[in-house]
């Protein structure tokens, strides 16, 4: 059924600006660091290991694609859930034979999956942008590419689930999107003034500390049971 | 519950804001019904409705659909239930067959149905255009449409020809007509107007203020209908008045005498009388209580609608 569910929710995405806002987050982002690295090409590059300028290149990358993806994650809730609140079409979706927890989960999922392509993209438009500073195929660090990409993005859960669930519970959806905003610079700031059990400094975690993966569970975790809650107030309340 | 009931509410009650808006209400729907859901604006009807389809939970009372309860066997139930709840709802950037294609997918019914139900709403034609184009008419045939697409055997419409012109509303009341007699299904339709479900309704329920206050056949309302006859005369009064004192039942008002009772020997005594005492009988006219009258009269929405 859930399935069912998604290639509906896949088929009412489209002709929306979504897809484009998936593929131009990951752009942006190794765009602006292709003109930062472009414009400090002899500070940044000239001279150095391969290994010191992916280093560089992954942390500088990882560093601008954070916010970009507690910002993004907050878009792409509002706008999957929007389709719905537009031409409160939950009625219509509600009255049919499925089941209440299927159709909050399928937003969920659809938020989830479509920040994931997002993430995914990373780790190409990294590599390339590598190749094109003239580093070598061989010098890819394709673990340290993987992780940085994935691991966030994992560590972001309970922000998907948080994000996915007011989204869908609220019609205006400027209450959901200052969440989103407020979240993300809220995570910017997060460094050193928040200790290391405040969800917003996960993402951050998750590339930077000694054990990532520490980040990376609590985040999953968390956010399942922010998705449980979500889920419970969803299927409790009435339709409207 | 009788063999044939459907639908069947017991004690249904919804309290919203401190308020009891639907107030007790006792529903009964037979197989292949045309029920006409009647009640001015605010009476609780669509509140009704979305209790019905699991969109909203009772305060108290109970729902049974096809004998199942609506609480335990939701899915089961709607399965089998086609709706259209206040106004269309619709994905406006997507095309009809689009939108119909979403749904389908949650139903899991085959591909062919689109076509079908496009072609019973007759919008094959516009079938691949944005529905965020389509005319009010248009997106409610969608709805109707959207409703039809499980093969529904029992069909909610809640005010479907809400905020229509005149054709579009003929155009939807045909259609709904032509329903029952293509699928056997059990219809469900509110309005606040009667005159808009009373040519199609085999029974209706009328709601005010949250309470059920009518529930019957068609024909027993009709026959609550019963017209008077109304005669213009000269000198009402004094004629009036000599009617009166040879024994005959009418009324005067506005200059016009009337009499409720209309067979034809009460008539003819009446216009003898008029003629033998010398006035002059100008008009002799048959006036039908309209069921829209006895309708405010229930509601007691009379002059404020
Ligand atoms: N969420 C709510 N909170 C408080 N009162 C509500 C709420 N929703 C509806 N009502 C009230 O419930 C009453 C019934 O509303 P409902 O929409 O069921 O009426 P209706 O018969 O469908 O009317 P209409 O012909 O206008 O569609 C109205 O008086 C309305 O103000
Ligand atoms: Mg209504």
């Amino acid at each position: 059924m859930l399935l069912r569910i998604l290639s509906a929710e896949f088929l009412k995405i489209r002709r929306k600006w979504l897809w484009v806002l998936v593929v131009a987050g990951p752009l942006g982002v190794v765009a602006l660091q292709g003109v930062n690295f472009g414009l400090r090409y002899d500070y940044l590059v000239r001279g150095k290991q391969p290994g010191e300028v992916w280093d560089a290149l992954i942390g500088d990358v990882s560093m601008l694609a954070m916010p970009a993806l507690l910002m993004g994650l907050a878009i792409v809730a509002s706008m999957s859930a929007g389709i719905e609140h537009q031409m409160n079409a939950w009625k219509l979706t509600l009255a049919l034979p499925v089941s209440k927890r299927q159709v909050f989960a399928g937003k969920f999922v659809l938020t989830a999956l479509l920040l994931l392509v997002s993430s995914a993209l990373l780790v190409p438009l990294s590599a390339a942008f590598g190749l094109t500073l003239g580093l070598g195929g061989g010098s890819i660090p394709w673990s340290d590419l993987l992780t940085d990409a994935f691991y966030p993005y994992l560590a972001s859960m309970p922000f998907i689930a948080l994000q996915a669930w007011l989204s869908v519970t609220m019609a205006n959806q400027a209450v959901p999107l200052t969440v989103g905003i407020i979240g993300m610079i809220v995570s910017l700031f997060a460094g050193a003034r928040f200790p290391d059990w405040v969800p917003y400094k996960w993402p951050q975690l998750a590339v930077s500390a000694n054990d990532p993966l520490y980040a990376v569970a609590a985040g999953v975790a968390f956010g399942i049971v922010v998705f449980a809650v979500g889920l419970t107030e969803f299927v409790r309340k009435d339709v409207k | 519950m009788a063999s044939d009931t459907i639908l069947e509410t017991k004690d249904l009650t919804k309290r919203l804001g401190g308020k009891k808006v639907v107030d007790g209400v006792n529903l009964a729907i037979g197989r292949g019904d045309i029920y006409g859901f009647l009640g001015p604006n605010g009476a609780g009807k669509t509140t009704t409705i979305r209790m019905l389809l699991g969109l909203a939970k009772p305060t108290d009372g109970s729902i049974r659909v096809f004998g199942k309860d609506i609480r335990k066997e939701r899915i089961a139930i709607l399965r089998k239930v086609g709706s259209l709840v206040e106004y269309p709802s619709y994905y406006g950037h997507l095309t009809a067959v689009e939108n119909l294609e979403a749904i389908r997918r949650l139903l899991g019914v085959p591909k062919a149905r689109i076509d079908e139900v496009l072609s019973i709403v007759r919008l094959t034609k516009d079938a691949n255009r944005a529905v965020k184009g389509f005319s009010l008419g248009m997106k409610q045939r969608l709805g109707i449409a959207t409703a039809l697409l499980g093969d529904p055997e029992l069909l909610v419409l809640d005010e479907p020809t809400n905020g229509l012109d005149p054709a579009g509303i003929q155009e939807i009341r045909e259609l709904i007509k032509s329903l029952p007699g293509k699928s056997g299904v059990t219809i469900l339709i509110s309005s606040h107007l009667l005159s808009e479900v009373e040519q199609m309704a085999t029974r209706v329920g009328i709601i005010s203020k949250g309470k059920l206050i009518y529930e019957d056949s068609i024909q027993r309302l009709r026959d609550q209908a019963k017209g008077r006859i109304r005669l213009s005369v000269s000198e009402p009064e004094a004629a009036w008045r000599t009617l009166l004192s040879h024994g005959h039942s009418v009324g005067w008002e506005n200059g016009v005498l009337t009499a409720s009772q209309t067979d034809n020997r009460t008539v003819a005594g009446i216009v003898a009388q008029l003629v033998k005492a010398d006035y002059e009988v100008y008009r002799v006219e048959e006036e039908s209580a309209s069921l829209e009258s006895i309708f405010l009269e229930m509601t007691g929405t009379e002059g404020s609608l």
